[in-house]
């Protein structure tokens, strides 16, 4: 007969770390509160209009807080309480998505190690100055690079107890 | 086999005994042992029981394609791991092994009476046996095959280790860390790019290792390796895995190898491994040869005699016998008294070899057979002597030995290179599939491809003899017990593909997927059916390699970290306040709140009595949402939803209906239009990613013209429900700049102001069929919004509810909920949703299947209400319904219960059920029958409460 004893910890317990967590290099933590918006536009021009900011020009890119994502969009991390017009009327979408996700800092030489254990990109070639939408094994988050040893990680904030504790075990594992 | 440790040579450390346990006696062993080879240099001939007939069995193999020595390795609770070979076990202190399948002990197995009865267990047996009666199978058969065939057992508690995981990325993956996929590391090293060297062993070196005289070499090669950082090594792991465009998997075994006590960290990585050009060298597999007797203890490969005693200084016997049919026999056999171990005589079935070879058998002072065979093997836990005859068929002699060597030619491990899709060719000099012309950024290198110098041979299918085939015990698979004489029964039974015959014998379908057997097998059943062995065809080989732990496979998700489990910003709330949760998609989410010993019909009436009669709030944040935006958004949802949307004005909601293509209802939900170019459109809380990956795919592919894109905002809004006839009363202190009043805020409206001093898109919507509010307010102010207006509430008797009383609330209402009152065949015109279509829109998301004939057509299944006679009856959803009761079985089934409940509010029970015609059975008594008793049921409208809808408008 299989009997199988309790967790002692379940899903439902795992909850986003206060305090930052170290180890083997690697340090996590948790971004402050920043502005969030999703913006997207056939034309980048009409857009950078509208909002009155600079737009990077190559998917992939970040400039002034501003990630290229895609073809069409842009994704905006800007200080908490900052605000976006919202271009109402033009061929545009800018919409405010500072509460849909949180932020994570994960600094160190072990960074990079660290953020593979469940990242498929090949971050050897993930320059500084870099931002993708990529998974965390099955998690969908935005990586970026913003420098040799720093990454800032984006994800929804029902996904980010669980992203938290399996960055804590692949930290803790290396 | 009576093997003992040679006074020298081998690559172990003399000076560092080990102790460890083998079926509970203890030995000793060297640091760099296996647990082969110190068991060997023991003395030990009995390494475990065959699987079906309890043969004794000893070591065939020095590597992982070992079919015979299967044992259990123990290293504290919850670090069991079964079905291990022997010769890749690498020997620590304190190592606790154990034998399997066998009962009560190793030397004496009840079990073995299988092998006295083998004649009555022959290939298919079990098919033909244990079919009839069907019902024994599970109860009877099953169960104790189980107990009898079987390898090692499986674990029965938590894995008590843990997994990691990583990605990697090399311009080239180098897999086998023999000299050829050493070589090949160097040069790729050497260009720049980055490398991984994948090992399985223990040490990296493969077949080197068992060759003194490459030693310097070796480790030369090894030190270039190490100090250029651009290379990775990778010992102690399997590449068990090639996946699509270059993408290998492999396990490293972190902690095995060490003492329990030295063990931390993870037990094994997973690699997950993407290369630009993968170079594989698995190196060869040395075939055994078919005869009777052949699985005899101390029957084993020369070259696994060879490893023995070049790498580890174990001798395999004192009077040794090599039965070849191949160059690399004699080879080994030399090499093998050139370190001291005796050989008695060198076997061979060819009539002439090579001069050189036989001069230097001659030599040595072997004795030389050619045009021999072995026809016999003396001994049952151990050989005791060989009986040769010439041409297996002439006159017989006896020779005493204690090892009996078989050198039956090599098969190149085309394993992974076929799981890339390599193509094969068949060739006749090495009487083994080779890869073919090559695949793009894949190549083979050394024996895997066919270039290594093994020597020559012959193959054969199975040595000459006088006994005829059915009379031997001629094992071609170890592991599954598949003698020579089970594939000639195939064949004679009608088997004429070899993956027929594969599964009629279980030939190769052991644990070590045919690694020694597969090649002999094809060539029975190609002399069997007389035709060429390519056109009998070649299994195929799929992942994994060898067999891997589900730990390493699984790595981190398990336990708490499974999967996420999504919660909402209140969800803490409810946690404290003593909700009974559910879980909805990957959200959890609160179902109840018990007070007191409520049970949850208990709870659940009082919620919604409170929700009728006073005023409840619920968490309704896990709803998606997709913020639709740009001059082109009224446009894109007139296309996407039956309804019709460019008329909605700004400030006002509209539910939406979503059909897939073939007109079947697949999500709906309200949308509100913000602005005249910005909808905030909700979705199902389990339709949400679906719904939106569904409208990109037509933005993408269909209408790429329009302006209009789709972002989630599922996770940025909070959703606070606040429903009842007090509702308003409720929440009218907490909001700032919104007008509340009827007039001003009709149902079916959404406005923009602040409450709690958040900002918020107040909705006014019902899913409860009261006044209602849905508070929209950003995630971060869910939490304090809601504990305000939980506080304003208080003197109007504010309830918190959960989902069951959600769904109560609705079905009195006759809302549906997508997914179960609907299967995904259900139209609009089956729910009685027609009012929700747009008839005069031109097009929208499956309108044109509307007019498809089986859904114009009648006697479609339609939403109803059903009402028990017995008011205190609730029907048990998904029951059947018909309408004769007293039919014959089976009987005609009008449709089934898609949802069914207690209703407080109405003082009985109330169910919604799709049934064939049902708006045409109106007033009619259908049967659902239960077991003991069948209940009768009226057919009604899905409506019970306020059918006015008069409560809405308050």
């Amino acid at each position: 007969m299989i009997e199988i004893t309790p967790l002692a910890v379940s899903a439902a317990d795992l909850v986003v770390g206060t305090a930052p967590v170290s180890g083997h290099d690697v340090r996590l933590s948790l971004a402050p509160a920043a502005a969030r918006y999703s913006l997207r536009a056939r034309d980048p021009a009409t857009l950078a209009g509208v909002i009155g900011r600079a737009l990077p020009t190559r998917i992939g890119d970040m400039q002034g807080g501003i990630a290229c994502l895609g073809p069409d969009e842009y994704y905006a991390l800007l200080p908490a309480g900052e605000r976006v017009p919202d271009g109402a009327g033009l061929p545009v979408s800018v919409v405010d998505v500072s509460d849909r996700a949180l932020g994570f800092v994960v600094e160190g030489t072990g960074a990079a190690a660290a953020i593979a254990t469940g990242c498929p990109l090949d971050l050897d070639r993930f320059a500084v100055g870099r931002a993708t939408r990529t998974l965390f094994e099955t998690v969908e988050i935005i990586l970026l690079r913003e420098d040799t040893t720093r990454f800032r990680i984006e994800v929804w904030r029902s996904f980010a107890p669980w992203l938290w504790h399996a960055l804590v075990a692949a930290i803790a594992d290396r | 086999m009576s093997g003992y440790r040679l006074p020298a040579g081998g690559r172990i450390d003399r000076s560092r005994a080990i102790a460890f346990t083998f079926d509970r006696r203890g030995y000793r062993g060297f640091e760099g042992d296996s647990l082969a080879s110190a068991l060997v240099a023991s003395g030990v001939t009995l390494f475990g029981r065959s699987f079906k007939y309890h043969r004794p069995r000893g070591l065939l193999a020095a590597g992982v394609e070992e079919p015979n020595a299967l044992v259990t390795v123990t290293r504290g609770t919850g670090r069991t791991t079964p079905n291990l070979r022997a010769p890749s076990v690498p020997l620590h202190g304190g190592l606790v092994a154990e034998s399997q399948n066998r009962y009560p002990s190793l030397g004496f197995d009840l079990g073995a009476i299988n092998d006295r009865l083998g004649a009555f267990f022959p290939a298919g047996f079990y098919n033909k046996t244990f079919m009839w009666p069907r019902s024994a199978w599970e109860k009877l058969y099953e169960p104790a095959i189980r107990r009898m065939a079987g390898l090692g057992e499986s674990p029965t508690t938590r894995d008590a280790d843990h997994y990691a995981a990583t990605y990697a990325h090399c311009e080239t993956l180098v897999v086998g860390g023999g000299p050829a996929g050493i070589d090949a590391a160097l040069t790729a090293a050497e260009a720049g790019g980055r490398v991984i060297l994948i090992d399985e062993g223990e040490e990296v070196g493969g077949g080197a290792l068992a060759d003194p005289g490459q030693w310097a070499w070796l480790a030369d090669a090894l030190a270039r390796l190490a100090a250029m950082p651009n290379v990775r090594i990778l010992s102690r792991t399997t590449a068990f895995g090639f996946y699509h465009q270059n993408f290998i998997g492999a396990v490293e075994r972190l902690t095995d190898h060490l003492a329990p006590t030295d063990a931390n960290g993870a037990r094994e990585r997973l690699w997950r491994i993407r290369a630009g050009e993968v170079v594989l060298a698995q190196g060869a597999i040395e075939r055994p040869l078919v005869f009777d007797g052949n699985d005899i203890p101390g029957v084993m490969l020369a070259g696994a005699a060879r490893t023995l005693a070049l790498r580890y200084g174990v001798a395999v016997g004192r009077r040794v016998v090599v039965m070849a049919v191949h160059d690399s026999g004699w080879r080994d056999a030399l090499a093998l008294a050139e370190a001291g171990v005796v050989i008695a005589a060198i076997v061979d079935l060819r009539e002439t070899v090579d001069a050189a070879l036989l001069a230097a058998a001659k030599a040595a002072g072997i004795a030389c057979h050619l045009g021999h065979a072995v026809t016999g093997v003396a001994g049952r836990k151990a050989v005791s002597g060989a009986t040769i005859a010439p041409g297996g068929t002439g006159a017989a002699q006896r020779i005493a030995c204690d090892a009996l060597l078989m050198a039956g030619g090599w098969t190149p491990s085309v394993h992974l290179w076929s799981q890339a899709r390599g193509p094969l060719r068949w060739d006749d000099s090495w009487g083994a599939y080779l890869p073919d012309k090559s695949i793009e950024r894949v190549r083979c290198v050394g024996a895997c491809s066919g270039d290594w110098d093994f020597g020559g041979g012959v193959a054969v299918a199975a040595l000459p003899s006088a006994k005829p085939a059915h009379q031997q015990k001629a094992f071609v698979d170890y592991q599954n017990d598949v003698k020579s004489r089970d594939i000639e029964l195939a064949v004679r039974e009608g088997y004429r593909s070899i993956e027929h015959i594969k599964r009629y014998t279980t030939n190769g379908m052991a644990t070590d997927q045919g690694k020694t057997s597969n090649l002999n097998g094809l060539r029975i059943a190609s002399e069997a059916l007389a035709r060429p062995v390519t056109e009998v065809g070649l299994t195929t080989f799929r992942p994994p390699y060898t067999p891997q732990t589900f730990g390493a496979l699984i790595g981190h998700h398990k336990d708490a970290l499974f999967q996420p489990l999504r919660k909402t910003a209140i969800d803490d709330w409810a946690a404290t306040n003593g909700a009974v949760f559910e879980n909805v998609a990957q959200w959890r989410r609160a179902r109840y709140f018990p007070q007191g010993g409520e049970d949850m019909h208990a709870a659940v009436a009082r919620e919604c009595r409170a929700v009728r009669d006073g005023v409840g709030m619920f968490d309704a944040s896990t709803l998606g949402k997709i913020e639709v935006v740009g001059p082109d958004a009224a446009e894109f949802l007139n296309r996407m939803y039956t309804n019709p949307w460019k008329s909605l004005q700004p400030g006002r909601c509209r539910y939406g209906l979503l059909l897939r293509e073939d007109g079947f209802i697949t999500d709906d939900g309200v949308a509100g239009r913000m602005a005249e170019d910005r909808f905030h459109v909700t979705t199902t809380t389990g339709g949400a990613a679906r719904v939106l990956a569904m409208m990109e795919d037509y933005l993408q592919t269909e209408w790429s013209d329009l302006d209009v894109w789709l972002t989630s905002t599922t996770e940025h809004w909070g959703v606070i429900a606040v429903q009842g006839p007090r509702a308003r009363d409720v929440i009218a202190p907490l909001v700032e700049g919104i007008d509340l009043s009827p007039d001003a805020f009709p149902h079916m409206a959404v406005r923009e102001g602040r409450i709690c001093g958040a900002p918020t898109r107040l909705f006014r919507v019902s899913f409860t069929g009261e006044l209602g509010f849905e508070i929209n307010v950003p995630a971060d102010d869910a939490r304090m919004v809601w504990q305000a207006v939980h506080a304003a509430g208080q003197r109007f008797g504010i309830t918190p509810y959960g989902t069951e009383t959600m769904h109560v609330l609705r079905a009195e209402k006759g809302f549906i909920i997508v997914g179960q009152d609907t299967d995904g065949t259900v139209t609009p015109g089956d729910a009685g949703m027609d009012w929700a279509v747009g008839k005069k829109k031109p097009d929208f998301v499956g309108k044109r299947s509307m007019m498809r004939p089986d859904i114009v057509a009648s006697g479609r299944k339609q939403l109803v209400g059903l009402l028990t006679e017995d008011p205190d009856e609730v029907l048990e959803e998904g029951a059947q319904i018909v309408a004769d009761p007293n039919q014959p079985v089976p009987m005609t089934m009008l449709g089934h219960v898609t949802s069914s409940y207690w209703s407080a509010t109405l003082g009985r029970s109330i169910a919604l059920a799709l049934v064939r015609d049902g708006r045409a059975r109106t007033g009619e008594t259908l049967h659902v029958p239960m077991p003991g008793k069948t209940i009768r049921a009226v057919v009604g409208p899905t409506v019970f409460y306020d059918a006015e809808g008069s409560r809405l408008n308050d």
